[in-house]
């Protein structure tokens, strides 16, 4: 099927056979050693001084996230971690191109973000797939709304769905799956149009323990083997650590802005179902907790305080 | 299925021949409901006692028999107009009016809602016009329709599609505008134009809402073309109801009801069917 986004796959990504498989060669040795010199065109997502205001309805201005600098290198796993209300989405947001910023600049591989981003796609945390269609015509839509023809588009769906696990689930429609089944067609969706970033926005706070551990193991494995660029939000800092290259602490909202940034080296591969033991991660956990119980506090206090205001 | 109750067919729906319960549709017998074959006896015993009491009373004398015709004398004209085929050239003419006014009503409904939903500017501007004209009670359109269009199929049309435009618009307006906003942006992440927007989200997305009203439009279109044949005309099932009328035939005016009763279940049969099929990715609520 070739490269259904036009010519934007020599950057960072690896290439990608008729499989939908990975290549080990360059691309992924690439990935591996993005630090090196990354200059002004090289990174994957870049966010210089972005700030987003809205109106309210009171005439004031709502500030959701201030001065925020963000860049993720091609190939890097990046978390955002922040307490509710940090505008996290709002940044995911951004980066993907749904939102404008009122400030500042968004720039994917070197160039400025206007419109949605066409080198990125998304996992939204609600159920994004389309309830009228079918599993695999949900999996082919980036494939057949990009030209490819049917036939081709539904033959690499089901070498997805296959992927995933889904195999027998092609014809079904999206209710008659369970919420880990869904995530997994919403991942072979995002996935089948090869994108060289993939924004996440908590893309399994909705299942259960198990089943979201099961999930986050299988979407490192599909991304160890990509060399793609993961902006990945969640709430839950395990979740983070255990998964990311590095992971970014917001502060408390309205207006927040980066507060902290960590490198996370625990080698992988890693076995997400004992990475919890791990002295590394223990380690880690307690430094960056440090850092985040703050901010969640300062959520919490303000909070209580509104609480106070309206009583 | 579970009428979406919009403002528009909310309030209008009252008023319609197809307006009847579908709820019983897709019902999942309960623990100690009754099957629906019990159901359909009980049904059909109550049928036999209110028609057969009706029956009684009317023989009796209890009730006035001019007024309310004995529903053997009923049948018996029923049996009449169509063995004779008298009926069927008028069924005919109506029909016509109904289909005629339903598709311009629900082509120029869903064109009028997609595009308005898309176009904020152009339903802020429209806006008032499309409130005056709907609010305007539409059975005072029909004398001066007959004036513009003559007697014949066209006043009808022009009737009807006043009553089933405005069900369909405002059902596609808000179809269109409800749209999970998830899905919009998903598939715009997915590279969707504008054009595959429309047909992969807000097409069948609106469909929903675009069916809730379908059945109620489909009852409209009957409606007005039955009413406009009664307010002046020279053929269809409203002018056969009030030639009867006219010479104090009530069991031709019951025989006309009964027989429009059961072709506009039909039709809605029909609707269901179209529905269920299109909207088969939806999962079967139970009550």
């Amino acid at each position: 099927m070739g490269s259904v986004r036009g010519p934007m796959h020599h950057f960072g990504s690896a290439s990608v056979n008729q499989q939908g498989e990975q290549s080990a060669g360059a691309g992924r040795e690439e990935a591996k050693m993005p630090a090196a010199q990354p200059g002004t065109s090289g990174y994957a997502v870049e966010l210089t001084g972005c700030t987003k205001q809205f109106p309210t309805s009171g005439g004031e201005t709502y500030f959701a996230v201030r001065d925020i600098d963000l860049k993720v290198e091609p190939g890097r796993f990046v978390s955002i971690v922040g307490p509710t209300g940090s505008g996290k989405s709002t940044i995911l947001n951004m980066a993907a191109g749904l939102l404008t910023p009122s400030f500042g600049e968004v720039k994917s591989f070197g160039e400025p973000v206007t419109g949605v981003n066409r080198r990125a796609s998304y996992m939204f945390q609600q159920d994004a797939l389309l309830p009228w269609k079918t599993v695999i015509d949900n999996v082919s839509l980036g494939l057949t709304m990009a030209g490819v023809s049917k036939t081709e588009a539904h033959a690499e769906s089901r070498r997805w769905l296959e992927k995933v696990g889904l195999k027998n689930f092609a014809d079904r429609y999206p209710h008659q799956l369970s919420g880990g089944m869904r995530k997994r067609t919403a991942i072979a969706q995002a996935w089948i149009v090869n994108p060289d970033i993939l924004l996440m926005d908590e893309p399994f706070s909705a299942l259960d323990v198990q089943t979201r551990q099961i999930m986050e193991n299988e979407l490192l494995q599909l991304w160890q083997e990509s060399g793609k660029a993961v902006v990945f939000i969640t709430h839950d800092l395990d979740e983070a650590i255990a998964l990311s290259d590095e992971v970014v602490i917001l502060g408390a909202g309205p207006g927040s802005t980066v507060v902290g940034s960590y490198e996370i080296d625990i080698p992988r591969p890693r076995d997400l179902l004992d990475i919890r033991d791990d002295p590394r991660f223990v380690a880690l956990h307690r430094e960056i907790w440090g850092r985040l119980k703050v901010e969640v506090s300062k959520t919490y206090e303000s909070a209580l305080a509104e609480e106070g205001e309206a009583a | 299925m579970t009428i979406l109750g919009s403002r528009k067919t909310g309030s209008r729906k009252n008023g319609s021949f197809a307006g009847q319960d579908r709820n019983t549709v897709h019902r999942q017998p309960r623990r100690g409901e009754m099957s629906a074959l019990a159901m359909r006896s009980v049904q059909l015993l109550l049928t036999i006692v209110v028609l057969g009491a009706w029956e009684l009373l009317a023989r009796a004398g209890v009730i006035d028999q001019f007024f309310f015709p004995l529903p053997s004398d009923i049948f018996q004209t029923v049996w009449l107009w169509v063995s004779s085929g008298f009926v069927f050239p008028h069924l005919w003419v109506t029909m016509q009016e109904a289909i005629l006014a339903f598709l311009v009503g629900a082509a120029v409904g869903l064109l009028l809602g997609f595009i308005l939903a898309r176009v904020r500017f152009l339903e802020r501007l429209l806006d008032p016009f499309l409130q005056m004209f709907n609010a305007l009670p539409r059975v005072v359109l029909a004398p001066i329709f007959l004036l513009w269009f003559g007697l014949g199929i066209w006043s009808k049309v022009a009737f009807g599609f006043t009553l089933v435009f405005f069900i369909v618009f405002f059902n596609t307006l808000e179809g269109v505008k409800s749209v999970d906003r998830v899905l919009v942006d998903n598939a715009k992440m997915l590279g969707a134009s504008e054009r595959q927007l429309l047909r992969h989200v807000f097409i069948p997305s609106a469909l929903t809402w675009i069916f809730s009203s379908l059945h109620i439009s489909v009852g409209f279109a009957i409606t007005g073309a039955v009413v406009g044949e009664y307010l002046g005309a020279s053929g269809g099932m409203g002018y056969a109801i009030a030639q009867a009328q006219g010479v104090f035939d009530t069991k031709g005016v019951f025989a006309g009801m009964f027989i429009l009763m059961i072709v506009v279940l039909i039709i809605d049969l029909l609707v269901n069917r179209l529905e269920r099929h299109l909207l088969r990715w939806r999962p079967v609520r139970s009550s």
